[in-house]
């Protein structure tokens, strides 16, 4: 079995083959979750939102949201959920909400303002009401390394930083792939029975390598994230999906988004800061203080949503169900759906798949724990203020020591790899400072040429503006102005250097 | 609240208010200077960038757009302002070196080079760092460089490390201020076996006298030794600064550090005073002649909201380069952003156009125009529009 794509469905679905005793591979071209995973809310849905038009789908939510509350405990903040109604929004369509909630399962209480209020200071004085939802915050970068922990231990072979760049055919039968490995160029070529193309907004892209086709919609959305906390519970605003009407606290920051712009390609994706205004302005509306709070960048991702046949709808009327598609060929493609739902896409995946082995071996997916919980410790303070002398990013208190055991434990000449799993670089400076010293220590430790060093460095420099640029005012428009004169002034990188 | 008055009130501490502020006190003026805290200046390299784009920065001043403040002040201006301040620090035992009409090169933290113009004389041996063999002097566990970076680029190159017990380049600055220190690094210098060439070391030479520290080292080894400037907070900026703030005071100058300007008096077509707001309790100083150096987005001149730019003790207006969406370009290395050439436009006095203030001057990096980035242009501009300023101010007072 070889699975394309490192998201939150590829995954699991290397958990499920692992628990079930299927030997496989995993290939992803970047880290864990850079496709639509990592740049989603982090939003485990109760379903609410989509219970007015889409029972289908709540219902795998509320379903699969029980489920990794129970088994993915240290990925998931249980905050609860808020719906809330503005002057203005429609008195029908909550009566509608609330009779959908009722008969998809989902559980509501009705709050009046001064109840809401006091659940939430931070919310706008003027709502009309609100209704809790048993929405929750999940991280869903982590909830990936845990699925990738199963399949490892029991045997799977998981590649990151591979790109495939052909799928083998013989006889017009998918039956193995060719890989390259980003930075060395280097080729590996893995043989399987069945390749399961779980590359999301790639799929199509994907398929096309076998000689098939899948329909998608691609729909971009982008979201920002701001420099603190502003609630404790996630808020979505009480109307029809739209624009940047969610908000979830996740860590010490919040999300908030998103847009829905209809795209050709997953690639090279920019955020328009007209799109960084919208979310604002939106979120500005259920939680005030949003307008005047710092915005750290905005990301964005492609929703991998499947076509619907015939019409031409719009990225958010088009159903959050999946699809498995096999195509007869050797290839098997997973698509839509969402990050709460992703637990039950491998599962009915890995059916698919047993079934075209002939094996029969039950999911064990929903009862079994996510494995490798208790080593996360999480980032208490108290661990982090006690090397102050040695810390390297002052923004999330990571120490050097801290960076050479990721370094070591991944033997990885990644700085991104490093980035995600310490939180270096995630605070407001966005690495501004510190991925210099990483690199820096990295070079100490040979695990980066220190020949190419200067490219990694100018290279992460581009990827993190790309970010930046779309919500650049205010406290972050000065910080980034000190950040530029240090790499053009004081290092000299824009002198024709690097 | 406290009741001073002066000739002339300066806001804002960086280079640009510094030069200013010294100029008048030196001419016998009543003056006081009023600063939030230390400057961006600490920050920044210590040399002074006069015009990086082009190689004679002389030259290339009549070659600037005319709206930008070196055509402003004019280039005998900038010349007369460059070579006071050169004096300047050759007085306050902290001598610069260059040359106004030719550019230089010196090593930076990952062994690029940086064109500046005027340079401490810690990193004078930096010039011409390709011809010779360059041993790079680190020390354990600092966090802000990495000599790696420079010995890939650079092929004669050699490194050693020294344990001071210390990770932050101003901890081992303090160290290198006493002199037993000093003593002991030089003697395990003494022990390498170095090659014939030069020693760079971070610039972390001392506070205080870095020049009798290069003088020791140098004796003591027999080789050109030269800093690198490292990332903020930077030794060599912070050595400038405070060079430029003891010679004000030496002046007679009067200082009100950690003050922020918490409101400003006018009346028809003056300014008559300002409140500050600051660690003790507030006090109201009265001048006849104010001058705003408060800096751009960095030093907090300047703040950005969503959709505009704002000034932020007069609330004057502000030359914006249209809407937010054309403040940054998509490349992160473009050599300057068009927010940049946000700020202040002023008349051929560096009085802020519309205002109708006719006792407010404005000088440095809060002029509009000035694109530093660009034309990298740093201290040189707040130096020649320091000075320009507070001679506009000087004819307006006598």
């Amino acid at each position: 079995m070889i699975i394309i794509g490192g998201g939150a469905t590829g995954c699991g679905i290397a958990r499920d083959l692992a628990l079930r005793g299927v030997p496989h591979y995993l290939v992803e071209r970047g880290d864990f979750a850079s496709g639509a995973t990592g740049a989603c809310h982090g939003l485990l849905h109760s379903g609410a939102r989509y219970a007015v038009r889409d029972k289908e789908a709540a219902r795998e939510c509320i379903t699969e949201n029980a489920i990794l509350k129970t088994i993915a405990k240290k990925c998931v903040e249980v905050t609860g959920g808020l719906f809330v109604r503005l002057p203005g929004d429609s008195k029908r369509y909550r009566d509608e909400f609330l009779k959908s909630c009722e008969a998809t399962g989902i559980e509501t209480v009705i709050l009046s303002p001064s109840k809401a209020l006091e659940l939430v200071p931070s919310l706008n004085p003027a709502i009309e009401e609100a209704v809790r939802v048993p929405d929750c915050s999940i991280d869903p970068f982590r909830l990936c390394l845990l699925n990738a922990t199963t399949s490892r231990r029991l045997g799977g072979n998981i590649l990151t930083h591979h790109e495939v760049v052909e799928i083998i055919r013989e006889k017009g039968r998918c039956v193995g792939i060719r890989a390259r490995e980003r930075l060395t160029g280097e080729i590996k070529e893995i043989r399987g029975r069945i390749v399961v193309n779980a590359s999301g907004a790639w799929g199509d892209r994907v398929a096309r390598m076998a000689g098939s086709r899948v329909p998608m919609a691609l729909s971009k959305g982008s979201l920002v994230i701001t420099n603190h906390r502003l609630t404790n519970v996630v808020i979505n605003r009480l109307r029809p999906p739209s624009d940047g009407d969610i908000i979830v606290p996740n860590e010490a920051v919040c999300l908030a988004g998103t847009t829905s712009i209809p795209v050709d390609s997953p690639d090279n994706l920019e955020i328009d800061p007209s799109e960084v205004d919208t979310v604002t302005t939106q979120a500005e509306q259920m939680v005030p203080a949003f307008g005047t709070t710092r915005l750290i960048r905005a990301y964005t991702g492609v929703r991998p949503l499947l076509k619907a046949s015939g019409t031409e709808a719009d990225g958010r009327s088009i159903s959050r169900g999946f699809q498995i598609i096999d195509h007869k060929n050797g290839m098997i493609s997973i698509l839509g759906g969402k990050l709460t739902t992703y637990r039950l896409m491998a599962e009915k995946t890995v059916d698919v798949v047993m079934d075209v082995l002939g094996f029969k071996v039950p999911c064990r997916t929903a009862e079994l724990p996510l494995e490798g919980q208790d080593e996360l410790s999480g980032y208490p303070l108290s661990k982090r203020l006690s090397k102050l002398d040695d810390i390297v990013c002052e923004c999330e208190l990571v120490s050097r020591s801290d960076v050479q055991r990721a370094v070591n434990a991944m033997a990885t000449p990644y700085v991104g790899d490093i980035q995600h799993r310490t939180r270096l670089g995630m605070g407001p400076c966005q690495g501004g400072f510190c991925t210099y010293r990483a690199l820096g220590i990295m070079q100490e430790m040979g695990r980066v040429d220190p020949d190419v060093s200067l490219s990694i460095l100018k290279e992460f420099l581009q990827r993190r503006f790309k970010g930046i640029r779309p919500a650049l005012w205010g406290d972050q428009l000065r910080e980034e102005q000190l950040i530029e004169s240090i790499y053009m002034g004081i290092l000299a990188m824009g002198q024709g250097h690097g | 609240m406290g009741e001073h008055g002066y000739d002339v009130v300066i806001i804002g501490g960086g280079v640009a208010g510094l030069t200013a502020s010294i100029y008048l006190a030196g001419k016998g003026f009543r003056t006081a200077l009023v600063s939030r805290g230390d400057p961006a200046c600490c920050l920044s390299t210590g040399c002074i960038d006069v015009l990086g784009a082009h190689e004679d920065p002389m030259k290339g001043i009549d070659r600037l757009p005319r709206n930008h403040p070196y055509r402003i002040a004019g280039r005998r201006t900038v010349i007369d302002a460059l070579e006071a301040f050169l004096g300047l620090m050759e007085e306050r035992g902290l001598p610069y070196r260059g040359s106004l009409g030719r550019n230089t090169g010196i090593l930076t933290p990952i062994g690029t080079t940086k064109t500046t113009c005027l340079v401490p004389i810690t990193m004078e041996a930096s010039s011409g760092f390709t011809t010779t063999h360059i041993h790079v002097v680190s020390f354990k566990g600092l966090r802000d460089f990495y000599p790696s970076y420079i010995t890939s680029r650079l092929a004669n190159t050699s490194v050693s490390v020294f344990d001071a017990g210390t990770s932050s380049t101003l901890g081992l600055a303090t160290k290198f201020d006493e002199p037993s220190f000093v003593d002991d690094f030089c003697a395990w210098l003494s022990g390498l076996e170095l090659p014939p060439g030069k020693i760079a070391v971070p610039a972390v030479l001392g506070l205080k006298d870095p020049k009798a520290v290069l003088q020791r080292i140098r004796a003591s080894t027999g080789r050109e030794i030269f800093e690198i400037p490292t990332l903020p907070p930077s030794v060599p900026g912070i050595r400038l600064f405070r060079a430029l703030k003891d010679a004000f005071l030496a002046r007679g100058g009067h200082l009100y550090w950690g003050n922020a300007v918490a409101s400003v008096e006018t009346r028809s077509g003056q300014v008559e005073a300002i409140t500050m707001a600051g660690p003790c309790r507030p006090s109201r100083a009265h001048a006849r002649a104010f001058i705003l150096a408060t800096g751009s987005f960095v030093g907090g001149g300047l703040f950005a909201q969503r959709g505009s730019v704002r000034e932020t003790v007069f609330d004057l207006d502000v030359k914006v380069p249209g809407p937010r969406r054309d403040w940054f370009l998509n490349d992160f290395f473009s050599p300057g952003h068009p927010v940049e050439a946000s700020g202040i436009e002023v008349d051929s006095s560096f009085r802020p156009l519309g205002c109708g203030l006719k006792n407010l001057f404005a000088c440095g990096s809060i002029l509009a125009h000035g694109e530093i980035m660009r034309h990298r242009c740093g201290h040189g501009l707040a130096i020649a529009t320091g000075s320009a300023a507070a001679r506009a101010c000087e004819r307006l007072l006598s």
